[in-house]
């Protein structure tokens, strides 16, 4: 009976969103079914043997094994297998110490070395491994890794690369597989013309599969084709990669001008990458690998949705542009230079007039950015890859610190060319630049463009205001889009008044003690907060009666209400014989 | 040149009972303009000569070129009645010397442009009404007098094109007088209409001196009176008594020396005391000055004690009749006599205009100052459009002072349209740096500006972007927002050509959007920058402006594009319920449809959140058949608060309810402007909050569990309940003569066109067809039409109502109605599936559920969950579930096969 309802029940609960789509990662769900991998074959994946050189000679005593969540059923045999090989590697190392040392090292690093052998006679490397990453699978978790006092951190799986602050890393991208034939069959439907100028790049997964086939191109008569390798610098042209010099590659041709040429991607890359590449280059073309067992993207972004992508993101940038209220959401505790971000974000937020609250929310979800209703929009500080929050649901738009320099600039100046960056790399430069800007303009304000007509009678006396700003997402005006405004006006300018209207006679400079009136909210340098501004002029439900507000009627919370009385079966409400 | 100072025209301000302002308003080619032209050169403002042809008030140069009128224009003149004794024939009012100040706007007759009309009569009080003498009274004559008479507006009425009938149609004089008295009927009709009981009897009436006959292009009109005053002395009666004679059945018996009421004399027809008296001398002129009987003229002259300037005498043919007419009849003297007699002064119409213009008490001090036009009172002042300046990007701010003086440099308190007192959203103070006077296409300046004046203001169009309230008094309330009569439907988004320019862009768009009452511009969410406007021709003007004057960069420009509006056609089949993140709290709604009515009442504005609810509640219960319970409980309007959506709270003593009701309407504001559907606004809908269950901590029922979880559920209610899209649909009036039918009605079918009306003008070959037609369909339709009837039709199209969008369900993906919306996704750059009730229900069902790990995993299912959901829950056979022993931590696995069923019957057997 149970497979045969074919109408839904009344009252039938639909499944949450949060539920359905990700509290448990579907990879994890296909990583539990998916049959054992032969250990070679891991063994070569996981580059077991590297990663037990590199420990054994950097010396790392507790190392923090970092596993994405698809690759996390594998991580016991990984941490077998490489103390296994660790051990190896310290007989091994024993046995060298009777003989004379293969290496022409100076003597002192062999002094150290030495050192070290000792201590690891004694003590063996201990292995930890950390799952459940606090913001992205892609970034290094040096929190996670702290708790556990690591030397070292090893990141298996693709990574962003954004550098650490604390711990050393080492990347295992866990290599994968490619079948050259089908790749260049792929590349040369893609590009029929051999002069064509293209690069080369792939997934980190497949970055030793660039070479190879860059040398099988060119035997296939591509003089033009240009490979790349990896570095740590998600700030180039293109994030991470650098071009490989080639005979085709004149010297004079600037790095970071590539508008000429197409990019060919093996394996798709992820969307932020995508947006991030698609104004640098000609075009790009992607050759999507096979999921693999070890990848984590459920769907795999549509290169040719880039555009309305963009368009959709240029669309969040014009609703941050009117905000009042944002929210800096900390998405990372280990990218370089973070918290100095945040501490840029803030001053050019708050020199655009707007308020800034700081937000650490661990991983993102609509829930809970939702339950800050007075924020008006947030920005991300992240790593690059996942500086793009384009989740389901969000009760306000989540835009990155590249999109918030553009959403604070004046609109003279806004200019949208679909040029794109989803991290925190290159937010410095444009903040001096933007807050000059900024400067100029509370300036201008300030002496006003007109001289300002003497006192005419008859007027109110209160002074002017500022002019509202005009809202391109709704077209209309909007009052409130510069809260702080006021406030950084009156401290520029000593000569604070008192407020006419209000009747609050506290100005700036008054330190007496002067009893609030009722309903007033607290003022930052003679402005009401935006926060308490919220709460008095949006909140309905502001908490239970006051005896404070006697003026105002008794509110309806206050009042004794019969509820529903009865058995779970049945309640009854008041008077009402029926059951509900 | 100009016969009058700025300094005279600022003295008649002070005597606000010497003032008129008034507007000219008609269908579209009535003849407006021209016949302002004839008021402008009695002014000495143009040259007589050129009166007629140069449309003065038309300023744009696309204005010229395409011969229509686009903006309303201002223009102030100087009126003198000719003797102390005709200020005996203003009725119901007081003045003050025989020294007139008029205030005229001319304002376009293009439905598309009708915003226009409607910010110029809300500064104005009395109305020129123009009316063609062969094509009648039509759609947007109707349209406008309705506007007028909404405001309290008075009306006189012009009937203009005479020469026409003359000339062209060749009638007989009581053909004319037939279908002068038929047009003015008609008028009358509309008139009584939409008559505002308040206000009295507003018909017009010849014999009374409200109407006037003449031809703008001749510049020639006159009214009764004017002959009655002729005659009266030559009968020696008294002029108003004439005057009743000169209209309707009254004969003069040449043969008794009697004026009788019967049309028959000894058997022998008497001709009508029109005719005879008034037709008659106008008819002789023609004849003779068409006929080139060069005698007959020079007597016709001399009997009428007229000289023709010498060289005038020169003249031949329509020229000489122009010449001769407009010395017999001058337009400006008989319009400016009857607009002066019998059109409100600001004294007379602000004492009855005040009910409907204050949004305040009718008690405090600014109804009062605005009640008595009192220059000393407090200052209330309404803007009602922008006015572009010589420099680029300032805009004058033109409004009418209602009470209190204007100076330059006053500080005035600015109260945009959402403003309510003692808050201070959309409030701003701001010194207005000058005031001027607007002439046309120029402006005067002037230091002050008493109560019932009409001004242009300076250095304060930042702060307003179409309208708003300017007061000094810190109690006033708005003056009420105008209510527009056209709606932007049309719509097209704009780019770029090149990034750099995209600063422009939005500059550009800051000023089209202030420049126009009418036009909205926007974002979407998919990032694209909108324009909507009234019609194609509105939006083509204004597209038109944007790229080469507001923006000054090329564009892009898509093609229009239709705005949809979701709505439910239906019930929802089962409650929807849907449970928070933290499965805590759980809201159960209904979606059901609104009543087309009470959707309009809403849109209108009868109805708005601001409104009293027990007196709202009433108003529904009384007219829509509302419960009063159910009325009391309506949490909010929406999208933007304001919108024809209703989200009713029915539930029965709900714990904490208040303390979620921000989360919800945040939910509901969300999801009824984006609808579930495409994205689109919703459009009556009600949704029912039928119970509600809450955690009992604070904590758990924050607005990140509920805002996203009513959004949810507000959606499912909606898709359960037979969800339907709502197209625009115009009004379209088409004039066209009878051969060319055929090829109308061929056009009007192939667009899903739907004629419900079709009559004959009578005394013409003319018919009037009036269809409703899909805006979706209309795009093109007027070079369609034009090919078909090959220029012979006519149509006017308006903006009417909604309708549901025919062609299947917008779930199915393969009927006409889903294809829309597919193609509508895609534009947006969401997921082309529509997310459908299987995927929000069926599927849903499919429960994801995170099942305990490990040997206790039975007794949760059989002992915890019964016991939650009230409900069995069991997993198919197939169900994979395979424990993750790996990490003891990740204790929970997902599974998506299992699924829910309900022994319905069983529980009914337990009871």
């Amino acid at each position: 009976m149970s497979s045969e309802s074919s109408a839904p029940p009344v009252l039938s609960t639909p499944a949450e969103h949060t539920f359905f789509e990700d509290p448990t990662p579907k990879s994890v769900i296909e990583a539990a079914g998916r049959i054992q991998r032969p250990d070679d074959e891991l063994f070569e994946v996981y580059e077991i043997a590297r990663t037990a050189t590199e420990v054994q000679q950097r010396a790392w005593k507790r190392i923090a094994l970092q596993f994405p969540d698809a690759m996390l059923p594998d991580a016991p045999w990984v941490v077998g297998a490489l103390s296994r090989e660790l051990d190896k590697l310290a007989e091994s190392a024993q046995e060298t110490e009777h003989k004379p040392s293969r290496e022409d090292n100076t003597k002192g690093q062999v002094d150290d070395k030495n050192k070290v052998r000792d201590r690891g006679q004694n003590q063996r490397q201990r292995l930890y491994i950390l799952a459940d990453t606090s913001y992205s699978a892609c970034c290094v978790d040096e929190i996670a890794a702290e708790h556990a006092d690591a030397d070292a951190v090893v990141h298996y799986g693709r990574a962003c690369l954004s550098p650490t602050s604390r711990i050393p890393v080492l990347h295992v991208f866990t290599r994968q597989k490619l079948d050259y034939e089908a790749v260049l069959a792929s590349f040369e439907t893609e590009f029929p013309n051999k002069a064509q100028k293209v690069i080369l790049m792939a997934d980190v997964m497949f970055q030793e599969h660039v070479a190879p086939v860059c040398e099988l191109l060119r035997g296939k008569g591509y003089t033009r084709v240009v490979a790349t390798e990896i570095v740590h610098d998600p700030s180039g042209t293109i994030p991470n990669r650098q071009l490989l010099p080639h005979e085709s590659r004149t010297m004079a041709e600037a790095d970071d001008d590539l508008h000429d040429y197409d990019l060919f991607h093996i394996s798709t890359p992820p969307s932020s990458l995508l947006l991030t590449l698609s104004s640098r280059l000609a075009s790009l073309r992607i050759y999507p690998t096979p999921t693999s067992p070890y990848t984590t993207t459920s769907s795999p972004p549509d290169p040719s949705a880039t555009p309305s992508i963009l368009r959709r993101r240029y669309a969040l940038v014009i609703r941050l542009a009117t905000a009042s209220i944002i929210g800096i959401l900390v998405n990372t505790l280990s990218v370089k230079n973070y918290m100095s971000t945040i501490s840029t974000l803030k001053s050019q937020i708050a020199a655009a007039g707007k308020k800034s609250y700081t937000i650490v929310v661990g991983k993102l979800n609509a829930a809970k950015l939702a339950n800050f209703a007075e924020v008006d929009g947030w920005v991300v500080v992240g790593c690059w890859e996942s500086g793009l929050v384009e989740q389901e649901g969000l009760w306000k738009p989540v835009i990155t610190p590249f999109e918030m320099g553009l959403a604070l600039q004046r609109e003279e100046d806004r200019i949208w060319t679909g040029e794109w960056w989803g991290g925190i790399e290159g937010v410095k430069n444009q903040v001096s630049e933007s807050t000059k800007t900024e400067g100029d303009s509370a300036q201008e304000l300030r002496e006003g463009p007109y001289t300002r007509p003497e006192h005419v009678e008859g007027g109110v006396s209160d002074e002017e205001s500022e002019p509202p700003v005009f809202d391109l997402r709704t077209g209309k005006l909007v009052s409130n889009s510069r809260p702080m405004r006021v406030a950084m006006r009156g401290s520029a300018a000593a000569d604070a008044q008192p407020n006419g209207d209000g009747g609050n006679g506290q100005g700036l400079g008054s330190f007496s003690l002067t009893r609030r009136a009722i309903g007033e909210v607290a003022l930052v340098k003679g402005e009401a907060s935006p926060g308490a501004e919220f709460l008095r002029s949006q909140r309905t439900w502001q908490g239970l009666g006051s005896d404070f507000n006697q003026d105002e009627e008794e509110g309806a919370s206050t009042v004794v209400e019969e509820g529903r009385s009865g058995v779970a079966r049945g309640y009854t409400v008041g008077e009402d014989q029926q059951r509900a | 040149m100009v016969n009058f100072t700025i300094d005279e025209i600022r003295q008649l301000m002070d005597k606000p009972t010497n003032v008129r302002n008034m507007s000219v308003i008609a269908h579209v080619d009535h003849g407006k303009s021209t016949l302002t032209d004839s008021l402008l050169a009695k002014a000495g403002i143009i040259s007589t000569a050129k009166a007629g042809d140069a449309r003065a008030t038309d300023t744009r140069t696309d204005e010229q070129e395409r011969g229509i009128t686009i903006k309303s224009t201002a223009i102030s003149l100087y009126g003198t009645l000719p003797s102390e004794d005709d200020l005996k024939d203003i009725v119901g009012q007081k003045s003050d010397g025989t020294d007139f100040l008029i205030n005229l706007i001319d304002s376009p007759g293009h439905v598309d442009f009708s915003s226009e009309v409607t910010a110029a009569l809300r500064v104005t009080d009395g109305a020129l009404v123009v009316v063609d003498t062969i094509e009648g009274v039509c759609v947007q004559t109707e349209t406008v007098l309705r506007q007028s008479l909404a405001e309290r507006i008075k009306p006189v009425v012009i009937i203009n094109k005479v020469d026409r009938a003359l000339l062209e149609l060749q009638v007989s004089k009581e053909d004319l007088y037939q279908s002068f008295s038929r047009t003015i009927e008609s008028v009358n009709v509309v008139i009584s209409t939409y008559l505002d009981k308040s206000l009295g009897d507003l018909q017009v009436y010849p014999e009374k001196g409200t109407v006037a006959f003449g031809s703008g292009l001749h510049g020639w009109a006159f009214t009764i009176r004017q002959f009655a005053v002729r005659y009266a002395k030559k009968f020696g009666v008294d002029r108003n008594k004439m005057m009743e004679r000169l209209w309707g059945d009254n004969y003069f018996n040449a043969a008794t020396k009697k004026w009788t009421t019967k049309g028959e004399h000894n058997g022998k027809q008497l001709e009508r005391a029109f005719n005879q008296f008034i037709l008659d001398p106008i008819f002789k002129i023609f004849g003779a000055v068409m006929n080139f009987k060069k005698e007959e003229i020079a007597t016709l002259l001399e009997k009428l004690e007229l000289k023709l300037p010498t060289e005038d005498k020169e003249k031949e043919g329509k020229q000489l009749l122009k010449a001769v007419l407009r010395t017999f009849l001058p337009a400006a003297d008989s319009l400016l006599e009857m607009m002066i007699l019998h059109l409100p002064s600001p004294v007379t119409a602000q004492r009855y205009r005040v009910e409907t213009l204050y949004e305040g008490p009718l008690d405090d001090e600014a109804a009062i100052g605005i009640r008595d036009c009192n220059a000393k009172g407090p200052l209330m002042l309404y803007v009602s459009k922008m006015v572009p300046t010589s420099d680029k990007g300032r805009f004058y701010a033109f409004g009418r002072v209602f009470s209190g003086t204007v100076k330059s440099g006053i500080k005035v308190r600015i109260q945009g349209p959402n403003y309510t007192p003692g808050k201070k959203e959309d409030l701003f103070i701001k010194a207005i740096q000058r005031t001027v006077l607007m002439m046309g296409g120029k402006v005067e300046p002037i230091d002050d500006m008493p109560a019932g004046n009409i001004v242009g203001l300076v250095g304060i169009d930042q702060f307003l972007l179409k309208s708003g309230t300017l007061s000094t008094l810190e109690t006033a309330h708005n003056l009420k927002v105008m209510k527009f009569s056209v709606s932007p439907v049309v719509t097209r988004s704009v780019q770029v050509k090149n990034a750099q320019d995209l600063p422009k862009l939005v500059e550009g768009l800051k000023r089209l959007s202030k420049s126009d009452p009418c036009v909205l511009t926007s974002t979407s969410p998919s990032g694209e920058h909108v324009v909507a406007g009234a019609g194609e021709l509105h939006l083509e003007i204004c597209l038109n402006d944007l790229e080469h004057d507001h923006a000054g960069v090329p564009l892009i420009f898509s093609d229009p594009v239709v705005q949809y509006r979701e709505t439910v056609a239906g019930k929802s089949s089962m409650t929807a319920l849907s449970k928070s993140p933290n499965k805590h709290n759980r809201l159960y709604m209904i979606a059901e449809p609104l009543d087309e009515e009470l959707a309009l009442a809403i849109e209108s504005g009868k109805i708005g959140p601001r409104d009293d609810i027990k007196t709202r509640a009433r108003l529904m219960a009384d007219d829509f058949g509302w419960d009063v319970t159910d009325a009391r409980k309506i949490w909010c309007f929406g999208p933007d608060t304001t919108g024809a959506n209703l989200l009713v709270d029915q539930t029965k003593a709900v714990q904490y309810l208040l303390e979620i009701k921000d989360s919800v309407v945040s939910g509901f504001q969300w999801a009824s402007r984006e609808g579930p559907v495409a994205e689109e606004p919703m459009r009556g809908t009600r949704f029912n909050i039928m119970d509600v269950t809450l955690h009992a901590d604070a904590i758990h029922r924050g607005g990140g569990q509920l805002i996203p979880t009513a959004r949810r559920v507000l959606y499912a209610a909606a898709l359960l309940a037979d969800p339907a899209l709502q197209e625009p649909v115009f009004l379209v009036e088409i004039q066209v003569p009878e051969n060319a039918m055929g090829g109308v009605y061929g056009v009007l079918t192939r667009r899903r066109g739907h004629v419900f009306a079709e009559e004959q003008r009578p005394g013409t070959p003319l018919f009037t067809i009036k269809a409703y037609l899909p805006v979706m369909e209309s795009f093109g339709f007027n070079g369609d039409l034009r090919a078909a009837t090959s220029g012979q039709a006519f149509p006017q199209m308006v903006f009417d109502h909604w309708q549901q969008l025919p062609g299947g369900s917008p779930l199915d993906g393969t009927s006409k109605v889903g294809q829309i919306v597919q193609t509508m996704r895609k534009r947006k750059g969401i997921k082309v599936e529509v997310p459908d009730v299987s995927n929000r229900t069926l599927e849903e069902l499919d429960y994801v559920l995170a099942i305990p790990t490990g040997k206790h995993m039975k007794y949760h299912m059989t002992k915890s969950l019964p016991f939650f959901f009230k409900r069995w829950v069991c997993f198919n056979k197939n169900a994979q579930l395979k424990p993750l022993n790996t990490f003891d931590h990740i204790q929970a696995e997902a599974t998506r096969s299992a699924s829910v069923v309900q022994y319905e019957e069983e529980r009914k057997n337990r009871r």
